[in-house]
């Protein structure tokens, strides 16, 4: 029996010891790790992954490319938590991490508990559906009406599923994997993403597309909406500062570049 | 190797596990993990609690501080048994996990110590019912013999009831092994990467979720027959014992 408990205090230290990382020149940075083209596990490591802490695996995608270039330019060590989506601010405010980088929207009701840096990528809101689906031939939003729609939980896309006229407004869902599975069972007609993301998901599942909208035909969003930004605690001024120096030094062009090399890595 | 195409659904599954085995195999070691200190932690926690549910107040002999003492405790530990069974752990975990971590005060607090802590806890409540029927079990006449032979009631409970005691419960305590394999997904919900975060992130590239759950649910099947196995072997062993159901 002692023996055994000896071995358990041994595990539960380590992990302990293990769990305080803080330092003055690492960046910890908080993600989801299940938000491809954004963030997204893998086991294989390449020229952009970085391992996740504490973990067996690494995160790949935009936001670590970003991540890295932000440490890099800061003469900061980088490190990477994963947290689920809805963990991510509380992580953040009991200092578990020091930024979040995980394709966030800077909404105003976020901005009440976190500061919210410079955009680091924007896009555009589209419409993920079936190939197979009744609505497949929409060009803008009021042809979805009376659909089934479903969108993640807590996000913008959740919110702005109300503005398509007569929406059957399905309960969100937890993560990506479980909104595209909802729409290949035919439990929603639609969802609603962010460009890349639907881009990501149409390319590794081949019955599903996605439907843009042109100018005027589609949601309505403020600018700050569809872009996605880094958040930090209201205390950490200087770090913002920092960070939104060096976003303002990576071009459009280095984003989209960024971003369809993301896209292409994925599978 | 190449993402097979979407119709082909086995072999998805076989990329999916060739292409992510490290992170599920150290989802399914964090799930083992979880599930050991889980049952290891609450028994040791639940041999305390349980102690002071059934403590014997004797009407004669204790002073009457001694007896307000014993009750208060007895009382708590009966709270604490109905507080922790009768929410879900899900819940529990939420509550403690974000609780701790607003209020800042320990600096290690992270993930995977929350939810080996949140795991013991709930344990402790549901092995003390286990415990406390496996006392039950232990004739009085088992009791009366020590004292008899004078033993005090201490002793008597250390030496003779508590060992038959233990021997009578621990098919129980492997259930409860057994059941937490599986509910400790749960504790996914505060970002522990146990098996089924672990799958859950295997998805996240793909977004290929049924093949990926479909790994989990084979790996979870596995381990549960096993110590299900395990379990019914430990429950021939003890013979006449009475299984508590959970």
């Amino acid at each position: 029996m002692k023996k055994i408990l000896s071995v358990l205090v041994l595990i539960v230290t380590g992990i302990t010891i293990s769990a305080c990382t803080n330092s003055q020149n690492t960046l910890v940075v908080g993600l989801e790790a299940a938000y491809a083209p954004f963030n997204w596990a893998t086991q294989t490591p390449n020229e952009h992954t970085v391992r996740i802490e504490g973990q067996v695996g690494y995160v790949d995608g935009y936001d670590v490319v970003v991540a890295q270039h932000i440490a890099d330019e800061l003469n900061m060590k980088l490190v990477i938590k994963v947290f689920k989506w809805e963990g991510l601010i509380t992580a953040l405010q009991s200092k578990l991490i020091d930024v979040i980088i995980a394709g966030m929207s800077p909404t105003a009701e976020r901005a009440k508990t976190v500061n919210f840096s410079d955009v680091y990528y924007r896009s555009e809101q589209v419409m993920v559906l079936l190939k197979t689906s009744t609505f497949n031939e929409a060009t803008s939003l009021a042809d979805f009406s009376g659909a089934k729609v479903v969108a993640q939980l807590g996000t913008l896309q959740d919110d702005l599923a109300d503005q398509i006229l007569n929406v059957n407004h399905l309960t969100p869902l937890e993560s990506y994997g479980a909104i595209t599975q909802s729409v290949k069972s035919g439990e929603a007609d639609a969802f609603v993403a962010e460009l890349p993301v639907a881009q990501s998901i149409t390319a590794t599942n081949s019955d599903l597309m996605y439907i843009q909208f042109s100018e005027g035909n589609g949601f309505v969003v403020t600018d700050e909406q569809v872009s996605v930004s880094i958040a930090l605690r209201k205390s950490d001024t200087d770090l913002l500062e920092s960070i939104n120096t060096v976003l303002a030094g990576i071009s459009e062009e280095q984003r989209n570049e960024w971003m369809s090399a993301a896209l292409s890595r994925q599978n | 190797m190449e993402l097979p195409d979407q119709s082909e659904f086995f072999k998805t599954i076989i990329y999916l596990f060739v292409t992510y085995y490290k992170i599920i195999l150290y989802g399914l070691g964090v799930t083992i993990l979880l599930s050991v200190v889980g049952t290891v932690g609450g028994f040791v926690l639940a041999l305390g609690l349980t102690q002071q549910r059934v403590i014997h107040i004797d009407k004669k002999r204790d002073t009457k501080f001694v007896r307000i003492f014993k009750q208060v405790f007895k009382t708590l530990g009966d709270w604490y048994v109905t507080l922790l069974r009768g929410t879900p752990m899900i819940v529990q975990a939420m509550i403690i996990y974000y609780g701790i971590a607003t209020l800042d005060i320990f600096p290690w607090w992270s993930p995977l110590p929350a939810g080996l802590i949140i795991v013991t806890l709930n344990t402790t409540a549901y092995i003390s019912e286990v415990l406390r029927g496996g006392l039950q079990a232990v004739p009085i006449g088992q009791m009366e013999a020590s004292r008899s032979l004078g033993l005090t009631y201490n002793k008597a409970m250390r030496k003779v009831v508590w060992p038959q005691a233990i021997k009578n419960s621990l098919p129980g305590i492997g259930n409860e092994f057994v059941v937490n394999l599986k509910d400790t997904a749960v504790l996914s919900v505060i970002s522990v990467t146990d098996l089924f975060y672990a799958v859950t992130q295997s998805a996240s590239a793909t977004y290929r979720t049924i093949e990926a759950f479909v790994i989990a649910a084979i790996i979870y099947l596995i381990i549960t027959y096993i110590s299900s196995k395990f379990v019914n072997y430990l429950q021939k062993r003890v013979g006449t014992a009475k299984v508590v159901k959970v």
